[in-house]
């Protein structure tokens, strides 16, 4: 400063100089804002200074620009940093610029509506906007013009109307008053799923189902062929006569009339359906029911993978712009924390709390990551220990719930047939023992229906019996169900000892309980598999007992079908039944224990995972009970409702804040391996298991794709060619090389970016420096020329004084 | 909607169509919320001025810690007291169709209390009061971590401060915002 200041006093003539010229240059700049300026100058206040630099002055009114230039950034930018002489036309549209056409000021007028100024300032900046001259556009344009009038308008209607047709706008209102934005996120979700649900029950009406029921099937006598081909094989299965047994059941289980039905795999056709219709030119129309039920589900498949991916991809740029390593997180805790839209008293003292625990939490990570890198060893390898036991424990009772699915549904098979009273089985060979059992539980459905049709007098006995068996058949399902209820609720308790940071803490309890719920359902499958492949499909004409499941496809559909009966039952049951009378008592009681019973809070992973464990049960069974999704989309209506009553009425809002963006992408990415764990069973047995010989589409087939690979046989040869092509090195050696030249090309691209980012940012703090740095000289030079400029009058004063006392002397 | 269509012309409601982000409907259907709050009143005179008191009485401003914050940013007189076309100026900033510039200008003025056009160190710590809530106090040295951790993050030009492109720039990436900042109609 001492070297500025010697210098300022050698050079003072200049920079007088200079000092004039400013003034002149700033009032030319600033014409409103000179008055200020100069009281501020005298002042020579560094921080007063700083309002008045152009970017803060012109704040106000280049918003007024920058609104019109609102799709172009660059634009935005540029008028802020444009001197404020502007700002007088600014306000107005900008007449200067020649006349505009009348589009362009309709494009204005639509722009008005951005900027933060009161409506009547709006209109009247409307109203000069319409006043104003303007050129009449022609020919093409004008049509141009009024089309584009029209799509807008068009536009608005039509979001009117998309608006009105949206599900369940004022539940989530509701919700969202109470709960706030990240709860409404899961119900959000849930709408998706029932409108993908919705979508792929459509495909399967309007390609399966439609086809099934209206197109009629040629048949054939079984007397033609030889007994063991497809024809007989499939007679006997389809048309072996039903007695009749329990009515509801049969509809739970999904046995009886209801095996025989549309609902499962069984009994679609594996014809091609041909029709000669002499109304229509005479052609003949085929419908290739195999192809079309192979096409249906990989259609429905790849339609709910494009969706989640592209779901997810959203999600995951938000988090990648988002993050540069949790770049912003206290920032959106303090600007984005509070949830406009909450209306409840009690809900926003709950969300203040809340947001203070977050505070809280989110200072305490700091210092907890502190407090890591200070950890002694000791303490540390004793948490890595406590950690390691508990992972252990975990995995034990992972294996353990996998151990009890299995015990379950062999107790049931084993009770099953031991109810029938024929014992035969041998304990020492497993293999043989199931297929023993198996026969033994199909003689006993027809003991069973032999003992129905003996009369009355059995009759509730044999109720009994039914119940019985019923209880026995949805064992497994029962206890996997529990286990889904139960478990997780441990895993709860042992995280408490692991000293997991708060956000890690949801994700471990998560993946624990996707690992519980996938884990169980492919024990359950396994089970099912060695069930079905240790029976021997053989079939010959006139001995029914003497084969295993004869449909395994419609076997594998009806234990999926109930297990998503059960899923349901079980959540209307928790809902109503014992979370409902649990917040009564929370409600009316005032003793602190009842109150501990009592209330809870909705947690929100858990009700995710339940609403995606339903989808995976869906996604696996649909090819094997194609009207899974349509009871899919009933339960996601449904279930809409029971998840309503929880979150409304049972539960009180968390003290956890749940952060809209991020539970998104968690859904989409727990939804996403959902989707793999339970496509891959189905991929497996499509590619690989030789499906049943009496039913369904692909009799006589060694795999269902084989099928489809015979089929493609019959294309034209240079389709095939061309498909086959794709697959070899010659293609696909140079279209890697390609796609990692791309990848490498983006990389490159994105490194650059980021370096450049970081370079600006550099600048950017510098820039900020030197401002502070020259307001500060500014101040302290207009200080100092203020002082020479007193102390200039001072002199002048002495002069004039000397010069009138010569005078009158 | 029947007492609503009557006390303006379809001019006026084209108007608000074209200067807000509602449709006819939507803004006829504000209008019923404005009028609940002070029917005699709004009865008389369809663009009435409320006070602020009968404007918090909003069933989403009344929990709100900024309350008093948006009204005085769109009220027109500046004091806090709203008319109608103010309340639907609000209404339309809050409103989902509104872009996240326009709603970050607005959260911009609202956050900053002094009105120096910087949100500075004072109006930081006035936010997070506020966010606490009346009855939850974090301590001065817990606030003071906090302000120098928000500052640290988005106060690009090290001046102790956010200017409105710094805050901008915040609201950009944060994808929260634009879900929490809105008030469904």
């Amino acid at each position: 400063m001492s070297g500025g200041n010697s210098k300022g006093k050698a050079r003072s003539k200049r920079h007088e100089g200079w000092e004039e010229a400013g003034g002149e240059f700033y009032q030319e700049l600033y014409p409103g804002a000179e008055q200020d300026l100069f009281e501020h100058l005298q002042r020579a206040d560094a921080a007063k200074l700083a309002t008045l630099l152009p970017s803060k002055q012109a704040r106000n009114t280049t918003t007024v620009k920058r609104a019109r230039s609102q799709n172009d950034r660059r634009q935005s930018t540029y008028a802020r940093t444009t001197q404020s002489r502007d700002i007088h036309l600014s306000m107005m549209p900008d007449l200067s610029e020649n006349l505009s056409n009348e589009e362009r000021t309709w494009e204005e007028i639509m722009l008005i509506k951005a900027m933060p100024v009161p409506m009547n300032q709006k209109r009247e900046l409307k109203e000069k906007l319409q006043n104003a001259t303007k050129l009449r556009l022609q020919g093409l344009e004008h049509i141009h013009w009024q089309q584009r009038k029209v799509w807008h308008r068009f536009r608005i209607r039509f979001g009117e109307i998309l608006g009105k047709l949206e599900m369940w706008q004022s539940p989530l209102r509701e919700i969202e008053g109470t709960f706030g934005t990240g709860v409404v996120s899961f119900f959000l979700f849930l709408r998706w799923l029932l409108f993908l649900n919705l979508v792929i029950s459509l495909f399967v009406i309007i390609f399966l189902i439609l086809p099934k029921t209206v197109l009629v099937e040629t048949s054939y006598d079984c007397e033609d062929y030889e007994s063991n081909s497809t024809v007989c094989c499939s007679y006997s299965y389809l048309s072996r006569n039903l007695t009749e047994s329990n009515l509801a059941l049969d509809v739970i289980q999904g046995t009886g009339w209801m095996e025989r039905t549309i609902l499962f795999y069984g009994v679609y056709s594996d014809q091609i359906y041909t029709y000669f219709i002499k109304s229509f030119w005479e052609t003949q129309f085929y419908y290739n029911m195999p192809l079309a039920y192979i096409l249906v589900p990989i259609t429905w498949a790849l339609l709910s993978l494009i969706a989640i991916v592209k779901a997810a991809a959203k999600g995951f740029k938000e988090k990648l712009v988002e993050s540069e390593g949790q770049f912003y997180l206290y920032c959106n805790l303090v600007f984005g924390g509070w949830d406009f839209c909450i209306q409840n008293e009690k809900s926003a003292k709950i969300k203040h709390r809340a947001l203070f625990n977050e505070i809280k939490g989110c200072l305490e990570e700091e210092r907890f990551k502190e407090e890591k890198q200070l950890r002694t060893r000791e303490s540390q390898i004793l948490l890595h220990m406590r950690r390691l036991l508990i992972n252990s424990i975990v995995f034990i009772i992972l294996v353990a719930s996998g151990v009890m699915i299995y015990i379950s549904y062999n107790y049931s098979l084993v009770r099953l047939s031991a109810q029938t009273g024929v014992d035969n089985a041998d304990p020492g060979d497993l293999n043989k023992g199931y297929v023993n059992r198996t026969s033994e539980r199909l003689a006993f459905s027809h003991f069973k229906m032999h003992r129905n049709t003996q009369g009355l007098g059995s009759r509730d006995s044999s109720f009994f019996e039914q119940l019985e068996n019923t209880l026995l058949e949805f064992l497994p399902y029962i206890c996997i169900v529990m286990l889904n209820l139960i478990v997780p609720e441990v895993f709860n308790y042992l995280i408490g000892f692991e000293n997991y940071a708060p956000a890690r803490v949801i994700i471990v309890t998560l993946l624990r309980t996707v690992l519980l719920r996938l884990s169980s359902l492919a024990v359950l499958l396994s089970q099912i598999y060695v069930f079905i492949a240790s029976n021997k499909r053989t079939c010959s004409w006139g001995d029914e007992e003497a084969n295993g499941i004869e449909c395994w496809e419609t076997y594998l559909g009806q234990q999926l079908y109930k297990l998503i009966l059960t899923d349901f039952a079980l959540q209307f049951v928790i809902t109503f039944v014992i979370n409902l009378p649990r917040a009564f008592v929370a409600r009316h009681s005032s003793s602190r224990c009842l109150k501990i019973i009592g209330e809870q809070d909705f947690y929100l992973p858990k009700h995710v995972l339940d609403i995606i464990y339903i989808q995976t049960i869906i996604w696996m069974g649909s090819f094997f009970c194609p009207f899974l999704p349509i009871i899919g989309t009933l339960y996601y209506f449904l279930i809409f409702y029971i998840k309503k009553f929880t979150c409304l009425i049972n539960c009180t809002p968390s003290p956890v804040v749940y952060k809209a963006s991020k539970s998104k992408s968690l859904f989409m990415s727990v939804l996403l391996l959902g989707f793999v764990v339970s496509i891959a069973p189905v991929a497996y047995s499509v590619a690989e298991l030789l499906p049943s010989i009496k039913c369904g589409p692909f009799r006589g087939y060694s795999t269902v794709w084989n099928y489809v690979i015979e089929t493609f046989d019959r294309f034209p040869y240079i389709l095939r060619e061309s498909v086959f092509l794709l697959g070899t090195s010659v293609f696909a050696v140079p279209a890697f090389a390609v796609l990692l030249l791309f990848l490498y090309y983006y990389w490159a691209v994105a490194a650059a970016n980021r370096h450049m980012v970081a370079v600006l940012k550099n600048q950017l703090v510098l820039e900020g420096h030197d401002k502070q740095f020259l307001l500060n000289r500014l101040s302290a030079f207009i200080r100092q020329h203020q002082k020479r400029c007193e102390r200039r009058n001072r002199a002048s004063f002495a002069d004039d004084d000397s010069s009138i006392r010569q005078s009158s002397r | 909607m029947g007492q609503g269509k009557s006390q303006f012309t379809e001019e006026e409601l084209q108007d608000y169509e074209d200067l807000t982000y509602f449709t006819k409907k939507e803004v006829l259907f504000a209008h019923q919320k404005f009028k609940a709050l002070a029917p005699e009143k709004v009865g008389h005179n369809k663009n009435a001025k409320l006070p602020m008191a009968k404007i918090l009485q909003y069933p989403e401003l009344r929990v709100n810690p900024f309350r008093d914050r948006i009204c005085k940013v769109f009220s027109s007189s500046n004091d806090g007291d709203c008319t109608f076309e103010d309340f639907l100026d609000m209404m339309s900033v809050f409103s989902e169709m509104a872009p996240k510039a326009v709603k970050a200008e607005h959260a911009f003025r609202i956050f900053d209390f002094d009105g120096d056009d910087m949100i500075g160190v004072s109006d930081l710590r006035e936010v997070i009061e506020r966010l606490c809530g009346p009855d939850l106090k974090l301590s001065d040295s817990e606030i003071q971590q906090l302000v120098q951790n928000v500052l640290e993050e988005a106060d690009l030009d090290d001046d102790g401060a956010l200017s409105f492109a710094e805050f901008e720039h915040i609201i950009d990436k944060s994808s929260d915002f634009c879900n929490s900042f809105r008030i469904r109609l």
